[in-house]
């Protein structure tokens, strides 16, 4: 897509998103707004809440305060302390997990056609085709029939994106896809992201692994406490981070990769 | 010892004991349809969120898992016709009394199969924009019926063994007529002994089932 204006406008705008389990504050008044353009490479440390900032983008956690639009539509609200969610504004979100989710009961083909069939109504063997042709182009054509404990974990995790790219979010969402793999496994899914991010595809994902972060990201966000720390493009914010704590956690991470 | 071994006695009247055999599998195939199917219930009861549904569905799984099998069948033989003015033949009371037996502890084995699907593979679903009960039907209740079948095979055979406890109120099954074969032939070593080994030959195959499905499970999930 070469649309350089458009890719200017806002597509989401998280403002000042609080988040608590129980006593323990998460999100401290986050704000984010995210350009068509941008992949979004969050970093941070353990514990920092950057699955839960996913989580919640993803509308599977609840806020106690502020609001996130989508696309200039409102998305998630907070009423009378509940949570509102506009489902359809969800169904435009992808997310891919840490853990593998792939439902260990269906085939590779049908974990694929699952969602476009029921939610979409998308009939099988239209939904069938579009899940070979994306198999295909992701090497795993061959596994169509496969079932999840069949693959490997690198394997999974691929199936695991194509599923979510089923149903053509305008948004994808990655949290630490790699960090359950084998270091050998690691590349192959990296290469499907950078794969989509050369499609121009609008991401945030959530990676320990700085040389990735570097090669993917147009934007780089270091969230710590619960409130974003350093936020700019990857040169800065990996190469010169402005604040210290940002350079502290920087040469903590590059200097156990070394 | 002035017993010499007559297997005799039982292989010439083994009629009656395939009679009580089959009997027997009678008893357990309906109270495992019972169990099954009322057990799925039962753990929905439990899990539900209404304290009015929750609680006397707990204790009646409660009452099943901490009464012992054979006062629970006494009981029902005994209690049921005077409290309720029911009655019913002895085959459908065993039946009955060890299908609610049964579905109790089945419904603990959906409940705690339902509570172990992952809470990612929850996730997975809602994110794939699945409305709750899609996600129950398509997700959750597979997941939890293969999370499950290993447990239900197990209560399954031990209510074959349990079944035995109906002979004490006259349901004519394998133990029933041993008993009374044991008592006519003054042969009670030989008689118990077969008894025993049908009982086992019938068991063994399916706990073998059970660990081999487990086995291939553990490798499944790593
Ligand atoms: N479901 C939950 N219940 C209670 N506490 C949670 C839950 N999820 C996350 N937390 C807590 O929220 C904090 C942020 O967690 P998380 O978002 O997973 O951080 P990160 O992904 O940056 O490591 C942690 O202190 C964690 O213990
Ligand atoms: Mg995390």
């Amino acid at each position: 897509m070469f649309d350089g204006a458009k890719d200017q406008t806002a597509l989401v705008r998280m403002d000042g998103l609080h988040k608590s389990f129980g006593p323990v504050r998460v999100l401290q008044g986050l704000d984010i707004e995210m350009k068509r353009g941008d992949r979004v490479v969050v970093i941070g440390p353990s514990g920092g809440g950057k699955s839960t900032l996913l989580r919640v983008l993803m509308g599977l956690e609840n806020i106690n305060a502020g609001s996130i639009s989508f696309g200039g539509q409102p998305y998630i609200s907070v009423k009378d302390g509940k949570t509102v969610i506009d489902p359809k504004v969800r169904r435009s979100i992808g997310m891919v997990f840490q853990h593998y989710t792939l439902f260990p009961h269906l085939s590779v083909l049908q974990n694929l056609i699952l969602a476009p069939c029921k939610v979409n109504g998308e009939s099988a063997s239209g939904a069938k085709e579009r899940a070979r042709a994306l198999l295909t182009r992701f090497g795993l054509g061959a596994k169509a029939d496969a079932y999840p404990n069949q693959l490997s974990g690198g394997q999974k995790q691929r199936v695991a994106i194509a599923r979510a790219l089923m149903l053509d979010p305008k948004l994808m969402l990655f949290d630490e896809v790699t960090s359950a793999l084998d270091p050998e496994l690691v590349a192959e899914v990296e290469q499907v992201m950078l794969e989509l991010a050369a499609q121009d595809m609008p991401m945030v994902i959530v990676t320990h692994d700085m040389w990735f972060a570097r090669n993917i990201a147009s934007r780089v966000i270091f969230c710590a406490g619960g409130v974003v720390v350093e936020d700019g493009p990857p040169e800065q914010v990996l190469g010169s981070p402005i604040h210290e704590r940002t350079r502290e956690f920087i040469n903590r991470v590059f200097h156990i990769r070394t | 010892m002035d017993y010499s071994l007559d297997l005799g006695a039982v292989t010439r009247n083994f009629g009656p004991l395939l009679e009580g055999l089959w009997v027997t599998i009678q008893l357990t195939l309906a109270a495992n349809v019972i169990g099954l199917v009322l057990g799925f219930v039962i753990a929905l009861l439990v899990m539900s969120r209404v304290a009015l549904i929750r609680v006397p569905a707990t204790a009646f799984v409660e009452f099943f898992r901490c009464t012992p099998a054979i006062v629970q069948i006494v009981w029902f033989f005994y209690c049921v016709p005077m409290l309720f003015n029911i009655y019913l033949g002895s085959m459908t009371m065993g039946i009955v009394a060890l299908g609610l037996n049964l579905a109790a502890f089945n419904g603990e084995a959906y409940r705690a199969a339902i509570q172990s699907v992952p809470r990612e593979h929850r996730d997975a679903a809602v994110a794939l924009g699945l409305s709750p009960l899609q996600s129950t039907l398509h997700i959750i209740l597979p997941t939890a019926f293969r999370l499950a079948i290993p447990v239900l095979l197990t209560n399954g055979i031990v209510i074959f063994q349990q079944s035995a406890l109906v002979a004490i109120v006259a349901v004519p099954d394998l133990m029933y007529e041993a008993k009374s074969l044991a008592t006519k032939t003054y042969r009670p070593i030989e008689t118990f002994t077969i008894v025993a080994l049908v009982y086992f030959a019938v068991s063994f195959p399916i706990s073998q089932l059970v660990g081999w499905l487990e086995r291939r499970r553990s490798v499944a999930m790593a």
